[in-house]
């Protein structure tokens, strides 16, 4: 990538002619192999019939009943549900992040980012725990008499809504984040000044300025929620099935390929649909149009129209409330109450970790170093944990890279290949993991890459891309591109205007991509399971491994070794930072 | 380094016909010294692989001078077999499979031979073994209840599905199998008269008990932990996950009446160049008194039933293939499920959704 990354821009300099959407190509070339190439082999056979000719068998199975257009309605729906509720909790989290001054904000950070760092398993049976019918709520609840009857918050759609969200708020805080530090605060008060309440104020400036933040965030939470598949098992009733989990059974169980092929197709196609449509509204491809250009099309004008009844209802609203309590505390105690959901599953980890019982119970019948003793004396434990940080920190570097540029290029190319270029950097979010996977173990089994750490960092880095790319590209919205022609007018070339004013610019958006591109990586199941063949096994997949038939708590024990290092690392680094930036 | 390996060789396999030869000679190497074989075997991973390390790897390591490296397999790892058949590239040698994923493999031709018949192993359970397969534990779908909360003791699927006389939360398992067979029992279906099932009478059952089900169990590990939370009181599920959970302590009792049982078991794929040493391990494992010794740690029944010669009596009544469970039982029929499934299963999954 170094190569890249030194050679793209300089022989830009000598040759001017060369488009911005140039640097847009080693990703381009890296999932036309790595993603594209396989993904449309395997779809391929949704059109390959039993005696291995061309067949519409598969599609016309998935017409001649309601259960999977029913079934992807309700992928949709929770999908949809989830993005909106994590950008409620998320946005007035990430405001107040926001106007923290910078070294709090560091701290409070690590808070947000906790549950990213225990894995999504773990979570999803800590909420079990937490929710049960005899978890920790319905029995601390019952007892002090706040409820005669326990309540009903699992297996059924609020407890897959509340792992679900869970999950993501996390993201859009980190998505959001970014663009909102870099909105400039005192427009709100000129405003103000101007004349305009503080609530319209809010709204028609600094959350119309947040909106490329936003819509980002909404736009990757209900993608990726489109592909989930173990927290609507565990936490999910009897209607909560969505359509990974059957393609998931037609590749793994059923061997039916074809309609494994079919479903994804299906999948990806209205996930499609379903961007076209928010690009309409919202502006999408605008998140990476640079900074400047207004979208007159009339449905964007209904999106702002949506926008400014809002702050209407909302300023309504608000006034008689705003009264009552000192609007400041609102959003502390609001902002706390978001972090302490956040941080709830984890806290509850942590003694589990330290149990006595081979379950996970709580609260654990007795203390013991059981689980850590088993967890350090096994080599396989070890080195897939080892191996997982190494994987996850090569494809932080490769996706921010690959991605950063592609964003560079779409903000700097504004051209009409802009959107086409965007939706292809989002493909690996929309396609079905599973289908990834066995489609790249085909490739890798021809590089000779299975079972090869090489093949992990590939196979993640094509997860992570869209997520590294719509992050910088969110905050190359809010850049100033006439920053960059300021610099070229001073003399500057191209490379040294990136290096010495767009990166530090755009430093949080870039911290936050390697940040999720990381994590995307360090909990990374699916292709783990195919690419990694079984003896070089990462930390997600010696979990899954272990948790297959019964659950013990080495895997809680494993999660607070995780979350102590990965804070301990996260503090050490924003004691760096801090101090580097007291010594410039 | 591997990879590095990897690409060298597969440069020189591209270039040069003396480049072929080097390819061929380690596995040449490997089938003249049958002793210094490393074998990759995919057990179910979890308590397997300790189990299955003292009962037949490290015997087998000692006795032949090969060596057995152990990794977890997914619960359905017919994906990865097909896929590392088709590219030749063998990560496992021999792995566990379920009897569904063996009629699903064997169709597609992705299994080698195991090489030895019931002929030759005759205490094995005739069930157990075929030419791409033998058996090594067999598990039972059976239901639990916690003693604590279910006062009246049931005894079959009757009782399971009958809400008023035995009141309980209770969970079923989101998929047909199994269900499918617990509702025409409960509806008084004869054990041994199950197949071919009755579908459209098992959903007039379901019907009636689907509004008192408050947890569809997905995972093995989820129905152990359902049963130990005590978040449900009565569930369906197999033998070992709530026997693990009563060995752990939870006041909870295994109904063995009725139980439908299925079995797992080793085989190899297709084309794989450590098939002779695949083989020899499977014959080993064969044995009855390599087998009694998992069921120290594991619930599951061993398939050569002359292992119960050496199991404690105590022990053996927690097993699924120890004579007074198994004459309670009938095995599920996989030819019914592999012609049916996909048809029921959409229908189940429509009926979950209405």
């Amino acid at each position: 990538m170094t190569t890249t990354l030194d050679t793209m821009p300089v022989s830009r300099m000598r040759s001017r002619a060369l488009h911005p959407y140039w640097l847009a190509a080693p990703g381009i070339v890296f999932l036309a192999i790595f993603f594209v190439y396989p993904v449309l082999k395997l779809m391929g056979l949704s059109v390959v019939g039993a005696d291995n000719s061309f067949s519409l068998a598969a599609f016309s199975r998935i017409g001649h009943t309601d259960v999977y257009l029913r079934v992807l309605a309700v992928t949709f729906r929770i999908s949809l549900d989830t993005a909106i509720y994590s950008l409620l909790l998320g946005y007035p989290l990430a405001y107040w992040l926001a106007g923290r001054p910078d070294r709090q904000r560091g701290k409070l950070l690590i808070f947000v980012t906790v549950p990213f760092w225990t894995s999504y398993l773990v979570k999803t049976f800590a909420w079990m725990i937490i929710l049960g019918h005899t978890g920790v709520i319905n029995t601390v609840g019952t007892q002090l008499g706040l409820f005669g009857q326990p309540l009903e918050i699992l297996h059924n759609r609020t407890g897959v809504m509340i792992g679900m969200v869970h999950a993501m708020v996390p993201l859009a805080v980190m998505t959001m984040l970014p663009v909102m530090t870099s909105i400039d605060r005192r427009l709100v008060s000129a405003a103000q000044t101007l004349g305009a309440t503080p609530v319209r104020a809010f709204w028609l400036v600094y959350f119309k300025l947040s909106l490329p933040g936003v819509t980002a965030a909404g736009l990757l939470i209900f993608i990726s929620s489109l592909g989930f598949f173990i927290v609507p098992a565990f936490l999910g009733g009897r209607q909560d099935t969505m359509l990974a989990q059957l393609i998931i059974t037609q590749v793994q169980e059923m061997l039916n390929w074809s309609f494994a092929g079919a479903l994804s197709v299906l999948m990806v196609g209205t996930a499609l649909v379903a961007c076209l449509v928010y690009d309409k509204f919202f502006g999408l491809s605008t998140i990476s149009g640079g900074t400047v250009r207004e979208n007159k099309s009339w449905l964007r004008q209904v999106g702002l129209a949506i926008l400014g009844g809002v702050a209407a209802a909302v300023d309504m609203i608000a006034k008689p409330f705003g009264r009552l309590l000192g609007g400041r505390h609102i959003l502390s105690i609001v902002s706390w109450t978001i972090i302490a959901f956040l941080v709830l599953p984890t806290l509850l980890v942590i003694p589990l970790g330290f149990t006595s019982s081979s379950f996970l119970e709580f609260p654990p019948p007795g203390y013991s170093w059981q689980w850590f003793s088993t967890y350090f004396n096994s080599p396989v434990w070890i080195s897939a944990t080892v191996r997982s940080f190494g994987v996850a920190a090569a494809t932080a570097v490769l996706a921010t890279c690959v991605g950063g540029l592609a964003a560079l290029a779409l903000a700097y190319g504004r051209g009409r290949w802009s959107g086409p270029i965007f939706a292809f950097f989002l493909a690996p979010m929309i396609v079905p993991r599973i289908v990834i996977a066995v489609g790249m173990f085909y490739l890798f089994a021809n590089l000779g890459l299975v079972a090869s750490n090489i093949g992990l960092v590939i196979g993640h880095t094509v997860l992570a891309i869209p997520f590294t790319m719509v992050t910088v590209a969110a905050t190359l919205k809010t850049y100033d591109t006439r920053l960059d022609q300021a610099a070229a007018t001073l003399g500057a070339n191209r490379l040294r205007t990136l290096f010495g004013v767009t990166m530090p610019l755009i430093k949080g958006g870039l911290v936050a991509a390697l940040l999720i591109a990381f994590i995307t990586s360090f909990d990374e199941l699916t292709i783990a399971i195919f690419v990694s063949g079984g003896i070089t096994t990462t930390l997600p997949k010696q979990m899954w491994d272990d948790m297959i038939l019964q659950l013990n708590p080495t895997l809680a024990a494993v999660s607070v070794t995780v979350f102590v290092v990965v804070t301990s690392l996260l503090i050490i680094a924003e004691r760096f930072r801090r101090s580097s930036s007291q010594n410039l | 380094m591997l990879d590095k390996k990897i690409s060298r060789r597969r440069l020189l396999q591209s270039s040069s016909i003396v480049a072929a030869s080097t390819l061929v000679a380690p596995s040449l190497i490997g089938r003249a010294a049958a002793a210094g074989v490393q074998l990759t075997v995919a057990d179910p991973g979890g308590p397997f692989g300790p189990a299955f390390r003292a009962a037949f790897y490290d015997p087998f390591e000692k006795a032949t001078g090969n060596k057995i490296v152990n990794v977890a397999r997914e619960a359905e790892p017919t994906a990865q077999f097909k896929a590392m058949v088709d590219t030749k590239s063998y990560t496992w040698d021999v792995c566990t499979l379920t009897l569904s994923a063996r009629d699903i493999l064997a169709k597609q031709g992705l299994l080698e031979p195991i090489g030895f018949s019931h002929a030759d192993a005759p205490q094995l359970m005739p069930q157990a073994i075929n030419e791409f397969f033998m058996g090594t534990d067999v598990y039972s779908t059976v239901f639990a209840y916690r003693t604590d909360k279910v006062k009246k003791a049931p005894a079959s699927w009757k009782d399971f599905f009958d809400v008023e006389n035995f009141p309980g939360r209770r969970a079923l398992r989101k998929n047909p199998i199994d269900t499918v067979e617990q509702a025409l029992l409960a509806d008084g279906v004869p054990l041994d008269k199950l197949y071919p099932l009755d579908v459209a009478r098992a959903f007039k059952v379901l019907d009636k008990i689907k509004p008192h089900i408050a947890v569809w169990w997905t995972g093995g590990a989820q129905s152990t932990q359902l049963l130990q939370s005590g978040e449900v009181d009565l569930i369906p599920g197999w033998n070992a996950r709530f026997q693990a959970a009563i060995d752990g302590g939870t006041p909870a009792k295994i109904v063995w009446n009725q139980g439908l049982y299925s079995i797992e078991g080793w085989s190899i794929p297709k084309g794989c160049p450590k098939a002779d040493a695949a083989r020899a391990f499977i014959k080993f494992c064969s044995q009855a008194q390599q087998q009694a010794i998992y069921t120290e740690k594991l619930a599951y029944g061993p398939t050569n039933l002359d292992a119960y010669k050496s199991i404690p009596a105590d022990r053996a009544a927690h097993l699924p293939t120890s004579p007074q469970n198994l004459k309670q039982m009938a095995i599920a029929n996989e030819d019914w499920w592999s012609a049916n499934r996909s048809a029921v299963t959409e229908k189940f999954n429509s009926w979950l959704l209405a």
